[in-house]
């Protein structure tokens, strides 16, 4: 693990660096660099209820170094180094973990150290990298390891293998640690493209967990091996035309303790059928045209019940999605509408059990004059689909209409802005052994009022929100004042920024709860590329009688201070 | 003359054998829609065996057939390819893993396409049946059992307010945040408890590694309902976030969000999910100053 000590000692080092790089002419460094430590603390009381969980590290210190160092006309090496002290995973296959190896440590998501150097066409890719291939194969997740990219003349040629998880024992706790097998992740694109013009690639993404990788495997989670391939296709044309499409297919084994598959399609060397794995389809295409006042295109989504890549392990299969979606600009740019109409169909494979979800929204806004905006917005999303082994289906529908007129008005000291919001959402769920329809209404109204003082440095703004949401037994209201205050002191070296918030909070015929969030920045400037940020914030929130023990309440506080520095002019 | 002995033997044995096997089977009732979870749940399939031989020992086949209501075979053992067993005296217990042995199992027409391409059959009412046979003659040895399930393929649920990529009032979010989200379905018998979880995107970090390296700044359960609001209690500010404070408030916070569904006993729902934890698809949204806008993009990462 690296300590604090050693991460400021790194800090230090590459300060001197950077000022010695500044001495030679045909070297020169941009980018930023920062340390900062953060400390949380939570009090509840009394001391032995748990209704509020800590929502960071107590202590954290963060670790910043994102130069690019250029060395002449055509070669350059940005460097990417975020490190944290504390593990805090809480998703994923880090889920729990305490005390890490080096290993571990820096493959973490939490942390990456990265690396590109570039000559020309060809760049190296070091350390941590989160790369995106194309929207089917891989892009979501981050791969410790190396490769390259090159793009000598149109072509593109791009390779990167690493791992993409270190393994985790599995560990019952405390703390339990949901263990992971070490994952090892291969890519490679080779096409052609030409910018603004066309691309044309094909993309091959690989996963492989390492059996052999753990002493206690997790028992529910089960070692995997999937291979991806894609075709992928983007033209330009008419000059505000665009036609994308991507094709793949994928191989996907949810289990590789499972025996090898002798009926079942392998695709040697790359996959070798088990009995757990599956082969399926995906693909995407989206056509529209793009212009200063007009835009519309029309996307349509599939992805195969048995699709799974390695690269985007989140992707939900089985789906079909189409959109319509347009934007349009009119009276001298006065006016903007921006609409979108969709569905989605899921359990596409399933007869029986297919769900269909509607999406559409359009949002308008208009400026009538200087004075005077109006912005309106309107939300429906649907869901419907058969009952199943239950007596009826599911069905849920949303509706949400918004509306928010603007003035301004101004005189030779101040401009003032006054805004109000208005929101009413509609949310019926029908349950699906009585057929009983639920609605579940929120009103919502915002009044925002911000003056701006040109003749003074301090900025000031106020607001108020009142919330109200029922259903059958149950009623919530909210109401918030909060205001703002920013301004600079020290002659301007200095700028303190400022909230305070109080929320009211009522439920049924409960005692209200109370709430009192106050926060404060302060960043100093020290020299022209030094900076000294500051932030202080403290949560106080106290409940009626909502919940046992009556009364009880947490203060949370959070302070965090750091140093940023911003290399180069 | 020697085959007609061995022949007269072993029917012989298998006769007697009949009326040594006392066969029961369990089925769960909705079973998981990924066959090859099947294996890895104790809870899914048991079939005993009590065999009474005193002293002889029984070498057998299991025999099973996937049917639907009106007969028709979605799928059967490939006896030539299915292990040869032998029976121990007592009790002998078969995990789906020894019953329904996917690589050894022949699928039929449509269910073959299906089962090969997401592991599962279509959704609908079906029947196992299994028998012990003979390991030569494949005839039977053992009562044939049966019964009845339903499967289903389970759908995790989708985040759908706030969309992937919309922009949410600074002003508003301050107050409240609503979630809703689409159950899961088919609704299971047992109630589903919706974890939802909120993951703040720091300003160095991709939503999808702030989602799994950062602590939850809510990770809240409810049950029953798709919807949620949420009172974050936090600076929406965005120069009060982290190494960024002297960012442009205009900027923003990003967050990423995710609905977990389990089982009331806290079980992750994951039918066919390859993550193993019940988590759906994340989304990413943003609050900034102004307003609620719609979705800007469909992309969440930036392509390098």
């Amino acid at each position: 693990m690296i300590s604090l000590r050693n991460i400021l000692a790194l800090f230090a080092i590459m300060l001197s660096t950077n000022m010695m790089a500044q001495k030679k002419k045909p070297f020169s460094i941009s980018g930023t660099a920062g340390v900062s430590y953060e400390y949380y603390g939570l009090n509840r009381n009394p001391s032995s209820w748990t209704g509020f969980y800590p929502r960071k590290p107590w202590n954290q210190v963060r670790f910043t170094f994102a130069p690019e160092i250029k060395f002449g006309k055509n070669f350059s090496l940005p460097l990417n180094v975020n490190l944290s002290t504390k593990a805090t995973n809480f998703a994923g296959p880090y889920s729990g973990i305490g005390k890490q190896s080096f290993a571990q440590y820096i493959t973490n998501p939490m942390n990456s150290i990265g690396a590109n150097p570039k000559y020309k066409w060809a760049e190296l890719q070091l350390g941590t990298q989160y790369l995106n291939y194309s929207n089917l194969s891989t892009g979501d997740i981050g791969v410790f390891g190396a490769g390259f990219d090159l793009r000598p003349g149109d072509f593109l040629i791009k390779f990167f293998t690493g791992l993409s998880q270190q393994s985790v024992n599995f560990f019952t706790g405390p703390p339990a640690t949901t263990g992971a097998y070490k994952r090892r992740n291969w890519m490679f694109q080779f096409g052609k493209a030409e910018e603004g013009k066309y691309e044309v690639t094909m993309n091959f993404a690989k996963g492989k967990d390492v059996l052999s990788s753990l002493i206690t495997p997790p028992p529910f989670i089960k070692p995997q091996e999937g291979f991806t391939t894609s075709f992928v296709t983007k033209i330009f044309f008419a000059e505000k035309w665009y036609f994308n499409f991507e094709g793949a297919h994928s191989y996907y084994t949810k289990d590789l303790l499972q025996p090898l598959d002798i009926a079942g399609k392998s695709f040697k060397p790359f996959i070798e059928a088990h009995t757990s794995t599956v082969r399926d389809w995906a693909g995407e295409s989206a056509i529209g045209r793009k212009s200063k006042n007009f835009d519309i295109g029309a996307k349509i989504k599939y992805i195969g019940a048995g699709f799974h890549t390695p690269g985007y392990p989140f992707l939900l299969p089985d789906r079909l999605d189409y959109t319509l979606n347009t934007r349009i600009n009119a009276w001298k740019n006065k006016t903007n509408i921006v609409a979108s109409i969709g569905q989605r169909v899921n359990n596409v494979k399933s007869t029986t059990l297919r769900a269909k979800q509607f999406i559409g929204n359009i949002n308008w806004f208009t400026q009538f004059n200087e004075q005077w905006n109006l912005n309106v917005s309107f939300n429906n999303f649907g869901f419907q689909s058969a009952g199943g082994i239950n007596p009826y289906g599911i069905k849920n529908v949303s509706n949400d209409f918004g509306i928010n007129p603007s003035y301004t008005w101004n005189n030779e000291k101040v401009v003032h802005l006054l805004s109000l919001n208005y929101n009413y959402s509609k949310y019926d769920e029908r349950d699906v052994i009585t057929g009983a329809v639920t609605s579940n209404n929120t009103h919502t109204a915002l009044l925002t009022y911000i003056p701006t003082f040109l003749t003074k440095d301090v900025t000031p703004d106020f607001s108020f929100m009142y919330f109200y949401n029922q259903l059958p037994g149950f009623k919530l209201t909210l109401i918030t004042l909060s205001s703002g205050l920013s301004m600079p002191f020290a002659k301007k070296k200095a700028t303190f920024r400022g909230q305070l918030q109080y929320n009211f909070s009522k439920t049924n015929t409960f005692k209200n709860n109370n709430n009192l969030v106050a926060s404060c920045t302060i960043d100093w400037k020290l020299s022209k590329k030094l900076t000294w940020n500051n932030f202080i914030s403290s949560n106080y929130f106290k409940y009626g009688n909502e919940i046992i023990p009556n009364g009880a309440n947490y203060l949370e506080s959070n302070i965090r201070t750091g140093l940023q520095y911003r290399f180069g002019k | 003359m020697k085959k007609l002995i061995f022949i007269s033997l072993f029917t012989l044995v298998t006769l007697t054998g009949f009326t040594q096997l006392n066969v029961t089977l369990f089925v769960n009732a909705t079973p998981p829609g990924t066959l090859s979870e099947w294996g890895n749940r104790k809870d899914v399939l048991t079939y005993l065996v009590n065999y009474r031989a005193s002293g002889a020992i029984l070498q057998v086949k299991i025999k099973t057939e996937i049917k639907l209501n009106d007969g028709t075979v979605a799928a059967t053992t490939d006896l030539a390819n299915a292990r040869t067993i032998t029976l121990a005296d007592g009790n002998n217990l078969f995990s789906a893993a020894d019953v329904l042995p996917l690589g050894a199992m022949i699928f039929n027409g449509k269910y073959k396409t299906t089962f090969r391409s997401t592991g599962k059959l279509p959704s609908d009412n079906y029947q196992i049946c299994v028998t012990l046979v003979n390991p030569v003659d494949y005839t039977p040895i053992s009562e044939q059992r049966c019964r009845n399930f339903y499967l289903a393929a389970l759908q995790l649920p989708i985040p759908v307010m706030p969309a992937n990529e919309m922009t949410l009032s600074q002003e508003k979010a301050q107050t409240a945040i609503i979630f809703r989200w689409t159950p899961v379905v088919p609704r299971p018998s047992t109630p589903v408890v919706y974890h939802i979880q909120v993951f703040q995107v720091l300003p160095d970090q991709k939503p999808m590694q702030a989602f799994r390296s950062n602590l939850p700044v809510l990770d809240n359960a409810v049950t029953g309902t798709t919807q949620y609001i949420w009172q974050p209690q936090l600076s929406m500010l965005s120069f009060m976030q982290p190494a960024d404070s002297s960012a442009n408030n205009a900027a923003g916070i990003t967050f990423i969000w995710t609905i977990r569904a389990t089982d009331a006993s806290g079980n992750p729902l994951n039918d066919g999910n390859i993550n193993y934890d019940g988590r759906a698809e994340p989304a990413v949204f943003f609050v900034k100053p102004g307003g609620d806008h719609p979705v800007q993009s469909k992309r969440k990462t930036k392509k390098n």
